[in-house]
């Protein structure tokens, strides 16, 4: 049985389970330096938030997946992806913590505690089920 | 598909009297309604809403009831109520998405529901004069039934009302700047114009689509077949299908992007159902507004104001349960993925907002190559113009797009839009708003108590009994 890292929602269910480095990015310089170095399709995105302006290059130039720390389905980020059929998993949280996404009430470190987890990990998406999209260890 | 053969559609029982709906989410809605049963969403909520009411304004009302000239405290109320309701329904999930990295979308937010709230009651009251009275109004909402690339539509329509009154007075009784006795002449002028457009458009009675089980099938039938001509057959898995699916997904980025990641950008319609059984959603894609002065990228590309894709679905490929073409013109589906059940497809471009419909011209799915190219090049150069803006600029213009977008395209079509950049300072910001810029980042009343207030339902206070209609703001203490 494969490790899972990380689950949150699953913002639509498909068949497809892309497989990349996460890369974590925090800001649109770490965005547009992304696309430019011509490895966007070699990367699973992990973003704190979960609207569509911050990675939208990144979605338009062939995104192969994304994981977000906080929105859902119903948030821009989510229909985007949806829109695109880049499977995405949203305000995703590690298995191996108890801390959770609050809205309004976050501690920084929580996003922090995820992006030191993932952000480097070769991993696979699964988004199968309706509900819960896994991140899962491919390393 | 992956997860769905074997299965049904069951979509159609959602539209019998006795059906609920179900649940597109696990939480519920209190609001002023402390001490009952908590509210759902989707249809059923909206029977707890209805049945909650103290007046008739949330039934199907007649012409003659939209033509009065103001709301009782009784109907006001229920509007709150009601709005406060469908915004949690449409909005309470979305509002999980945190911080953009990008745009400081909450503090553009807060200002211009406040902005909205305190400027509009004399812009709108100047229109409505401008165009005879209230069916002038309703006349302006009626144009979207033989139209597409219009933003009279669900999400402008509906933000009169929900953001301009809802959230905006919402915003300002947080901030302890009014009373909940306060504005009452200028909420219901800001109601009544929502509820003449809405009424117009939708000519049911309703105003509304989650009144109506979230449909929005304004457009008349001859028109309709019209744009169902164009429509092309689009095989899963083939070229087709990619190059449709692609576009219309960078075309709704785009759209997002050049308003400020918000929805009025997009604008779906229907579902209609199709002689064959599917359905047709049809997507007005704005790309490029004009009126925003970042928006010259897409309009060095080439880009049309808006383009609007036609989605043919075919339910039983999906085996759909529930579609819903929500207030904020966004259709969400259960089960969720609804791209690999589009089985035909058309799109359009309209070059200005005020092009004719005779000269709204189709675009063959297999030349939709080079429009995609350039939607990714305006995508490219608006990020990275975006993302050199500072803060300041990043809020005032986040600002601008709600506070001007959502009611131009009414101005617009009452012609009364120079009249009030000229005589009533549209693009001004007021004195009062400018001051709160400074306020909403103190104790996170951006970022948390307004959010709060407005998707917990807490802050929508109900105007007293024996308010006067006629209490604007009496005196500042």
């Amino acid at each position: 049985m494969a490790d899972v890292l990380a689950e949150g929602y699953n913002v639509f269910d498909t068949g497809k389970s892309p497989s990349g480095t996460v890369k974590y990015l925090e800001s649109p310089a770490d965005v547009i330096s992304l696309i430019q170095s011509g490895k966007l399709a070699e990367h699973i995105l992990l973003v704190q938030g979960g609207t569509t302006t911050f990675l939208a290059p990144a979605l338009s130039m062939g995104a192969i997946g994304v994981i977000t720390m906080s929105g859902a389905p119903e948030s821009h980020l989510g229909i985007l992806s949806r829109e695109f059929q880049t499977p995405c998993v949203m305000t995703a949280y590690l298995t191996s913590s108890d801390s959770r996404y609050v809205v309004g009430n976050t501690d920084p470190s929580h996003f922090d505690e995820i992006a030191k987890a993932l952000d480097g990990r070769n991993v696979r998406l699964d988004c199968t089920d309706h509900e819960v999209g896994r991140v899962v260890a491919n390393d | 598909m992956t997860t769905t053969e074997g299965k049904r559609a069951s979509y159609k029982q959602r539209y019998e009297e006795g059906d609920d709906g179900i649940r597109f989410q696990s939480l519920t809605y209190t609001g002023n309604f402390v001490g009952m049963e908590p509210v759902t969403d989707g249809i059923k909520g909206d029977k707890m809403m209805k049945s909650r009411a103290k007046s008739k304004v949330l039934e199907k009302v007649s012409k003659d009831d939209v033509l009065r000239d103001e709301f009782t405290i009784d109907e006001l109320n229920d509007l709150n109520n009601y709005l406060a309701w469908n915004i949690w329904d449409v909005l309470v999930m979305r509002a999980t998405e945190g911080v953009s990295g990008m745009i400081p979308r909450q503090e553009y937010e807060i200002l211009a529901f406040m902005h909205e709230f305190y400027r509009w009651p004399e812009i709108l009251r100047m229109t409505t004069e401008e165009v005879g009275g209230g069916q002038g109004i309703m006349d302006i909402g009626a144009t979207a039934r033989r139209e597409i690339g219009t933003k009279v539509n669900a999400v402008h329509d509906w933000c009169i009302g929900a953001v301009g009154f809802g959230m905006g007075r919402c915003g300002l009784l947080a901030l302890e700047a009014i009373g909940p006795g306060d504005y009452v002449g200028e909420s219901n002028e800001i109601l009544k114009f929502m509820q003449r457009v809405l009424w117009g458009k939708r000519q049911d009675g309703y105003i509304l689509n989650s009144q109506d089980r979230y449909r929005c099938r304004i457009h008349e039938q001859d028109f309709l077949d019209q744009l169902v001509g164009q429509l092309e057959p689009i095989e899963h898995g083939s070229a087709k299908h990619s190059a449709f699916t692609q576009f219309n997904a960078a075309a709704e980025l785009l759209s997002f992007l050049d308003h400020y990641d918000c929805r009025l950008g997009l604008g779906d319609t229907g579902p209609y159902e199709l002689a064959n059984g599917n359905l047709l959603i049809l997507r007005d894609l704005f790309v490029n507004e004009e009126v925003f002065h970042w928006s010259d990228v897409c309009e060095d590309a080439g880009l049309p104001h808006c383009y609007t894709l036609a989605l043919e679905i075919d339910p039983e490929k999906m085996a759909l349960d529930e579609i819903r073409v929500n207030d904020i013109s966004t259709t969400f589906t259960r089960p969720k993925n609804y791209i690999e059940a589009i089985v035909g497809g058309a799109v359009f471009a309209r070059e200005k907002w005020n092009t004719p419909m005779g000269e709204v011209y189709p675009i063959k799915i297999d030349n939709l190559g080079d429009h995609l190219g350039r939607v990714q090049q305006a995508t490219l150069k608006l990020y990275t113009k975006t993302s050199k803006m500072c803060r300041r600029d990043l809020i005032w213009n986040g600002q601008y797009v709600y506070y001007i977008d959502m009611i131009l395209p009414h101005l617009r079509l009452a012609g009364t839009y120079d009249k009030a950049c000229r005589d009533y300072d549209l693009w001004e910001i007021d004195q009062r708003v400018a001051n709160y810029y400074y306020d909403i980042t103190k104790r996170g009343f951006a970022q948390e108590t307004v959010p709060s207030k407005i998707f917990s339902g807490a802050g929508y206070l109900p105007f007293p009994d024996g308010a006067s209609l006629r209490n604007s703001k009496g005196r500042w203490l």
